[in-house]
C-alpha cells in the first residue's frame, strides 16, 4: 500500500502571502487564459487524497490488486481533479484568494488519472457576473495526461471575495 | 440499495453513501490532500468577519468534501458492476461545520440507451444529521455495453 504523503511539500499554505498579486473580480478578464504548470501526479497524492475522503478501493492503493483489475494498475479517483486545480495552478492564481467561496461545480470524465502522470491544465475564466449584490466568476478547466489525453474537464462558479 | 444492473434499474431506486464525520482535523486534512487552504477552512479569526451578507461563525468544510464523497458513493456502487462514473455536477445550499455528521445518497432519475452505450442519471444529495441538505446536485455514469 502506498503511504500518504503530502502533493507538494514546497507548496506555499499561507494564502495571503500572495494575495496582492491575485487578479481581483474587476481584473479578471473572461476568455483570458490562466496561467498553469504540469504536475506530476504520485501515488503517495493518491493516497493521501484517499484518505481525506474515506476511500477505500483497492483500485487507488492497493498496487497488486489495481494490476489485477479493469485498469491494469493504479488509477486515481474521478475527483482527483479537486487537488490538481491547485497542484497545476501558480501561487499567484486568483482561485487562491482568500474567502473565494465555492458555488457550485460540474465535472466530465473521460479516462482516469494515473500514478506518474505530468498532468496539464488548461484554465481560463469564461463569465462573469453580478448576483444578489455578489461577484461571481465562471471558470472552465481541462487536464490532459502526457499523452495529450483528456482526463476530465469541468465548470465550476466561484463567489469572489469582495 | 439497489445494484448497479442496468436492465434492473428502474427510476426512484435508491443508492447509499458513507456516513462522514466532520471535524477540524477532517478539514484539515483535506486542506493538505487538495492543496486548498483558503482560511474559510483553516482561520477561526477571519471567520469571525462578514462575507457580504454572510456571516458562517467559524471555518467550514471544503464544498469540493461533498463531491469527492458524493463521487466515492458512486464509483463504490457503479464500478463492480463495470459501470464507469462520467459526469457530476453539484451545488453547495448549506455550510458543513466541524461536528457535523453529512452522508451522500442517491436516486435514479431516468435511463437513457444512446446509439453507442447506455446512461444513467442520478439525482444526488448530501444530508446532514438534522436532515438538512448541504449540497444536491445531478450524476451521469454509462453502463457499456458488455461484449
Amino acid at each position: 500500500m502506498a503511504q500518504a504523503q503530502s502533493p507538494d511539500p514546497n507548496f506555499e499554505t499561507d494564502f495571503w502571502k500572495d494575495a496582492n498579486l491575485r487578479k481581483t473580480w474587476d481584473e479578471i478578464v473572461p476568455g483570458q487564459p490562466r496561467q498553469t504548470i504540469p504536475y506530476k501526479l504520485t501515488q503517495e497524492a493518491i493516497a493521501l487524497y484517499c484518505k481525506a475522503v474515506g476511500e477505500t478501493n483497492p483500485l487507488y492503493l492497493d498496487e497488486a490488486a489495481a494490476k489485477a483489475g479493469p485498469f491494469g494498475g493504479i488509477i486515481a479517483p474521478p475527483a482527483i481533479h479537486i487537488l490538481l486545480m491547485f497542484a497545476c495552478t501558480p501561487a499567484n492564481d486568483w482561485m487562491r484568494s482568500p474567502g473565494t467561496v465555492n458555488a457550485g461545480q460540474s465535472w466530465s470524465y473521460n479516462i482516469p488519472a494515473r500514478p506518474g502522470d505530468t498532468i496539464t491544465l488548461q484554465a481560463r475564466a469564461l463569465d462573469k457576473f453580478i448576483k444578489r449584490e455578489r461577484l461571481f466568476v465562471v471558470h472552465d478547466n481541462v487536464f490532459f495526461n502526457h499523452n495529450g489525453e483528456v482526463i476530465c474537464s469541468g465548470r465550476g462558479q466561484t463567489i469572489r471575495p469582495m | 440499495m439497489t445494484t448497479a444492473n442496468f436492465d434492473q434499474l428502474k427510476a426512484g431506486d435508491s443508492i447509499d453513501g458513507p456516513a462522514f464525520a466532520v471535524s477540524r482535523e477532517s478539514i484539515r486534512l483535506f486542506c493538505d490532500a487538495s492543496l486548498d487552504y483558503n482560511p474559510l477552512h483553516l482561520d477561526d479569526d477571519y471567520m469571525k468577519g462578514d462575507f457580504g451578507k454572510t456571516n458562517f461563525g467559524g471555518i467550514i468544510m471544503h464544498g469540493m468534501n461533498n463531491f469527492g464523497l458524493i463521487t466515492r458513493m458512486l464509483t463504490d456502487w457503479a464500478t463492480p458492476a463495470g459501470a464507469i462514473h462520467r459526469r457530476l455536477e453539484t451545488r453547495w445550499l448549506k455550510p458543513v461545520k466541524p461536528g457535523d455528521t453529512i452522508r451522500p445518497a442517491g436516486t435514479i432519475k431516468a435511463k437513457q440507451t444512446t446509439a453507442k452505450s447506455r446512461w444513467v442519471v442520478v439525482d444526488v444529495a448530501v444530508q446532514n444529521q438534522r436532515g438538512e441538505t448541504v449540497a444536491a446536485g445531478e450524476a451521469m455514469l454509462e453502463f457499456p455495453v458488455s461484449a
